[in-house]
Parts: structure tokens; C-alpha cells; sequence
């Protein structure tokens, strides 16, 4: 009994990850058709920056606070730079975006080697809820993510500026017409989505250590959850992740683990091939 | 929308008849590399080999991507398959004989297109464009992971120490004889993909790549199609797949994997899709370069060459070759030119594609 709620445990703090990597990832491709194969590359370096403050001498957490903004403030740099070219050729900016996160990802590996580098927790310890054992750290990750995704969610869809978000994903040339810079919506979404991916490399660098490939990890997973999910809406790229996530860790207690990582990702294609919509199909927010 | 560029780019270029620009680039190219072998020592023909077989999956890259429109991550998936299976079968069957080995790779190459294709490409809802990407991806990375957890493949270390090829009684080790051995190869492949494009076929495709619906409304079934041309490259990647694998002497579990996958298609978008001799192009240009800087700046490398790809997808979206040959030639021309027709219409195949609707 006592393992078996440790095991769900385990399996939810995993899922709780892979939801807070995918949510930006998600509100990115959402919102602007673009898929964000940087994505990984910004989680990394949130991790990046963690890692930083942390050598510099502050406290771990004064780094997780950090990340988001630096990475907000690079996303948007990038932005204004580089996506802005691309919002009319969505291949392109796969593409685009590809190439952009091998540059970050190599001046990463330029910079800390190929090793791997282990950041503290900021909260040390465990503590024992209804007699399992958990981990506090995982437990805070747990939270922080619940907590975000519902900001976010509040955000989008009960404040005036969520609004006009929505209109501009609904039908963007109305929304310039109605005087909605959507080029403005744009550039605050795409921030937004690497804040996101920030603070989800900051509060994973504990679990996984900081290492190059960091972000390639991800990538896939991220990516199959936004498709499982479907795309559009602001439920299905958190639900694609969560039972990404879920599937990740549980399926090693069931299979060999080197055949439970392929069969979570040939599930999720198998999935969307016969239901393309995703799981939460057609309603969008 | 790439359709109208088409059409404007051949308004604004001058009537008269051009110098084609790609033929002397082929030609150039072929004798350059016919009498390489002379000149280079023995480890540079070495190296170069390895390119030839490199761009021969860069050219199975550019027929799905720059002819089909399938954006394809998983080339390097056939390529490792190929490689794999005619490892083992120098290893546990003790077949190394040319004659069977090349064949074998090509026709596993295509199998495994084949089935990965007609899952991703056919059936009742028509793939998009992402889908297809992550799907190739996927298949990419389940491969190598695979390869990497099977001990029977020899799981992280692969499989070294492959035999040599063997034509009769005679080895086929690396050096000058395996040089000519996969420039015929790339030669005669290219020949075909390039009969094969500007045939009445490479017409359904590049109207395919611009615009699907008119094709399909014409009659083509497009994803049909589409599966036909991917499992065409996939038997060309399991073939230079089967080149590599005799000529390493060693396969690894990142031949199928995700990164080589993405390593072709940089470098064929760095030459330039949709003309064939781009992407054998960008093949050459990547690896000689990284070849000179491997030593000295073996890790700001990778990052000028990310950054090099970053500008050429931006402002330069044909690629290197786009830098020589115009939009116009790029295009082509397509099947024969039918005589009877005025002056105009055998100027560009293009030009009646537009008149005939």
C-alpha cells in the first residue's frame, strides 16, 4: 500500500513536470500556429541560469526567480529578432526555431563542458503525509505547477487582456480591426511561453542535473502532448502532458523501462493518427 | 501562396534564353569528384567517401522534402535500419558479398518507408504537415533507443568490427576502389531522382508541394503519392545506410537516431531543397568545413553552423544553390515539351500549368 501510493507520488510529480514543460509550449502553439522547437533549449536555459546565480553565490531559489525573467527577456529579444519572420510560414519556423535552439544548445555545451552538473534543492528534506514519505522539493514542484497552470488559465480566459489573446488566435484580422495589436499579443504570448519554459528548467534542474542535452529530453516528450492534447486549446496541451507524463513514469513499473519510453511515444502517435483532433477536440478555450 | 512568387518571379526574369546554371554545376561537380581519388591521400579519399554517402541521404532528404513537401526527421531511421540489418548479416550470417548486401539494404530501406509511410501518409484523415514531422521524429527516436537497449544490436557500443565487402573473391576495403564503388552509386541515384523529378510525375509532385488541393482535384491521389515518393527515398537512405555501415565497419544506435536525422536535414537545407545537386551541395560544404574547423574550434563549430543555418532560413530560404541559380531554373522544367504548341509553352513546363486551368 505504503509503495504503491510512494509509486503514485513519484508518477505525479514526473506528470506535474512534463505539464509545466508543455504548458508554454502548448500556449505558444495555441496561440500562434508556431511550433516552438526552441522550447527545450529555453527550459535549458532556465536551468542554465539557476545554476549560474547559484555559483555566483546566492541562494538556489534567488536563481529560480531569476530564470523566468531572464528567459522571458531573451524569448522576447528572439522574438522581436527572429519568430516575428516567421508567423506567416509555420514550416519555417520549425525549422527556424530548430536552428535556434542548436545555438543555444551548443553555447550551453560551450560553456559548462559535457558534464553534468547537480544544483541543490531549495527544500531540503521529506516530510510524511498520511504515512508515505515524500520528497518536499518534489512536492513544491507539484504545487508550483498547479499553481501556475491555474494563473495562466485565469489569465486567459477572466481578465480583459486574456481576451484579447483569444481574439487574436480566433481570427487575427478581426482583431486588428477591432485595434488589437496582434503583433503585440504576439510578442507577450511567445514571452510568456519561455518565462514558462524558465521557470520549468529552474524548478527541474534539482531532479535532473544540469546538462547540455538537457532540453532534447523534453522536446519530443512536449511535443507529442501538445499533438495528444490538440492543439488550440488552452485544456488539451495539459492533459496531452499529464498523460504524457503519467505514462512516462508509470509504464517502467510495468515494462522494461527502454521499451516503456518507445511505447509511450508510439501510443501517443497511434493516437493522434486515428484521432487527429487530440484528446480535447474542437473547443477552443 | 508559394504558387503566386512562382508566377511573379518568371514575369520579372528577361525572356531571352539563360545559361542553365544547374547542368554546369553538375558537371563541374563530376568531374571534380571523378578524378579526386587522384590527387587526395588515401585518409582525405577516405573522408571524402564518407561524404558521397552522406549525400546520397541528403538526396533522399531533398526528393521528400523539397519535391514531395513530406518534412521528413526520420531519413536517418532507414538509413540505421539498413545499416543494422546488413551488420548483422556480416556478422551472424557471414554474408558480405556486394551483390547481395547493397540490394538487401535498398529493399529493407524501403520496407521500412513503406510501412512507416503508409501509416503516417495514408488513411482516412490527411496528415498535416506536423504530424508527419513528429511522427518521422518519433520513429527516429524510438529507433535509436531501441538500438540502445538491445543487447542482440549490441546496445550502446553497436556493432563493430563489420567484414569487409566482397565482389567475388575480391575486398572492397575503403580507399580509392570504395570511393568509385559509392560516387557510381550516388551518380546513377542521382540520375534517376533527376530523370525522375522533371518527369511528368516530378510535375504531379511539385504541384503537390504547392498546392495539394488543385493536384488532388485534378485527379492524383495525393497521398498515395506522397507514400510512393517516401518510400522511393526510403529504399535511397537504406542503401547509402548499407554503404555506411561496409564502409565505417561499425554501426552505432545514433545512425538511426534523432540528431543524425536532423544533421541531414540541416544539410540539405543549407544547399538548398528542390533541386537535387543542393543538397549533395550543402552535404560537401558542411562536412569540408567542419572537417578544417574540427580541430581548432571544435566547439564554436556547432554554433556557427546553427547560426549560418538560422540566416540562410531566413533571408535565403533556397540555400546555397539559390545564390547561382535563379528562381526560374530552380523550378524547372518538367516532361517533354510538346511541339505543336507555341514558342512560350516549351519555354517552361510551368508556364502551361498555370494556361491550362
Amino acid at each position: 500500500m505504503e509503495s504503491a501510493l510512494n509509486a503514485i507520488f513519484e508518477v505525479l510529480s514526473f506528470g506535474a513536470i512534463i505539464v509545466l514543460v508543455v504548458l508554454g509550449l502548448g500556449i505558444i502553439a495555441s496561440m500562434m500556429g508556431i511550433f516552438n522547437f526552441a522550447h527545450g533549449e529555453f527550459v535549458l536555459l532556465g536551468a542554465y541560469t539557476t545554476y549560474l546565480v547559484h555559483g555566483a553565490g546566492l541562494p538556489v531559489w534567488a536563481g529560480m526567480l531569476a530564470a523566468p525573467v531572464v528567459v522571458a527577456a531573451c524569448g522576447f529579444v528572439l522574438e522581436r529578432l527572429v519568430i516575428r519572420r516567421f508567423y506567416a510560414a509555420p514550416i519555417a519556423a520549425m525549422l527556424g526555431t530548430y536552428a535556434l535552439g542548436l545555438v543555444i544548445r551548443e553555447s550551453v555545451r560551450g560553456l559548462i563542458g559535457g558534464l553534468y552538473i547537480s544544483v541543490p534543492e531549495p527544500i531540503v528534506g521529506s516530510l510524511i503525509i498520511g504515512g508515505v514519505q515524500v520528497s518536499r522539493w518534489r512536492l513544491a514542484i507539484v504545487i508550483i505547477t498547479t499553481l501556475v497552470m491555474v494563473g495562466s488559465y485565469l489569465l486567459l480566459t477572466r481578465t480583459s487582456f486574456g481576451l484579447r489573446v483569444r481574439a487574436a488566435l480566433e481570427n487575427p484580422s478581426l482583431a486588428r480591426a477591432s485595434g488589437i495589436s496582434t503583433n503585440a499579443i504576439y510578442a507577450i504570448t511567445f514571452t510568456f511561453g519561455a518565462a514558462l519554459a524558465g521557470l520549468a528548467g529552474a524548478l527541474v534542474v534539482p531532479v535532473f542535473s544540469l546538462f547540455a542535452d538537457l532540453g532534447i529530453r523534453f522536446l519530443i516528450q512536449g511535443f507529442l502532448s501538445v499533438m495528444l492534447g490538440g492543439v488550440g486549446t488552452f485544456e488539451g496541451p495539459v492533459a496531452g502532458g499529464a498523460v504524457i507524463g503519467v505514462m512516462s513514469a508509470a509504464l517502467p513499473w510495468a515494462v522494461a523501462p527502454v521499451l516503456a519510453d518507445v511505447l509511450v511515444f508510439v501510443l501517443a502517435i497511434v493516437f493522434v493518427k486515428f484521432r487527429p483532433g487530440g484528446l480535447i477536440a474542437g473547443r477552443r478555450f | 501562396m508559394a504558387d503566386s512568387a512562382v508566377s511573379q518571379a518568371y514575369r520579372s526574369v528577361p525572356r531571352p534564353r539563360r545559361i542553365p546554371v544547374i547542368p554546369i554545376v553538375e558537371l563541374a561537380l563530376l568531374l571534380i569528384l571523378s578524378v579526386l581519388p587522384l590527387i587526395l591521400e588515401d585518409y582525405l579519399t577516405i573522408f571524402v567517401t564518407r561524404v558521397l554517402i552522406l549525400a546520397l541521404l541528403a538526396l533522399s532528404f531533398d526528393l521528400v522534402w523539397g519535391y514531395a513537401g513530406i518534412l521528413s526527421f526520420g531519413q536517418a531511421l532507414f538509413f540505421g535500419s539498413a545499416g543494422y540489418s546488413t551488420a548483422l548479416l556480416a556478422r551472424d550470417l557471414g554474408i558480405t558479398s556486394i551483390f547481395i548486401v547493397l540490394p538487401a539494404s535498398l529493399v529493407i530501406g524501403l520496407f521500412v518507408s513503406l510501412a512507416l509511410g503508409g501509416f503516417l501518409l495514408l488513411g482516412r484523415h490527411p496528415p498535416t504537415t506536423i504530424f508527419v514531422a513528429l511522427g518521422t521524429l518519433t520513429g527516429s527516436y524510438a529507433a535509436d533507443r531501441l538500438a540502445r537497449g538491445w543487447y542482440y544490436l549490441g546496445g550502446q557500443n553497436g556493432i563493430p568490427a563489420i567484414p569487409a565487402m566482397t565482389a567475388g573473391s575480391y575486398a572492397v576495403v575503403e580507399g580509392p576502389v570504395f570511393y568509385y564503388l559509392a560516387f557510381a552509386t550516388l551518380v546513377l541515384v542521382y540520375l534517376l531522382c533527376r530523370f525522375l523529378v522533371r518527369s511528368q510525375f516530378g510535375l504531379a509532385l511539385a504541384g503537390m508541394r504547392e498546392q495539394k488541393a488543385r493536384i488532388a482535384f485534378f485527379g492524383y491521389r495525393v497521398q498515395q503519392l506522397k507514400a510512393m515518393v517516401f518510400s522511393l527515398a526510403g529504399a535511397i537512405a537504406g542503401l547509402a545506410g548499407g554503404l555506411y555501415a561496409f564502409h565505417e565497419g561499425f554501426v552505432g544506435p545514433n545512425m538511426p537516431g534523432v540528431v543524425f536525422s536532423t544533421q541531414i536535414v540541416l544539410y540539405a537545407l543549407f544547399g538548398g531543397v528542390g533541386t537535387l545537386i543542393g543538397a549533395v551541395i550543402g552535404v560537401i560544404a558542411v562536412e569540408i568545413v567542419s572537417f578544417w574547423l574540427a580541430d581548432n574550434y571544435q566547439q564554436v563549430w556547432p554554433i556557427i553552423l546553427g547560426l549560418l543555418l538560422l540566416l540562410i532560413i531566413l533571408f535565403r530560404p533556397t540555400g546555397l544553390i539559390g545564390l547561382v541559380v535563379s528562381e526560374r531554373e530552380r523550378v524547372g522544367t518538367f516532361g517533354r515539351p510538346p511541339r505543336t504548341l507555341p514558342r512560350i509553352a516549351q519555354e517552361g513546363g510551368e508556364e502551361d500549368q498555370h494556361a491550362a486551368p
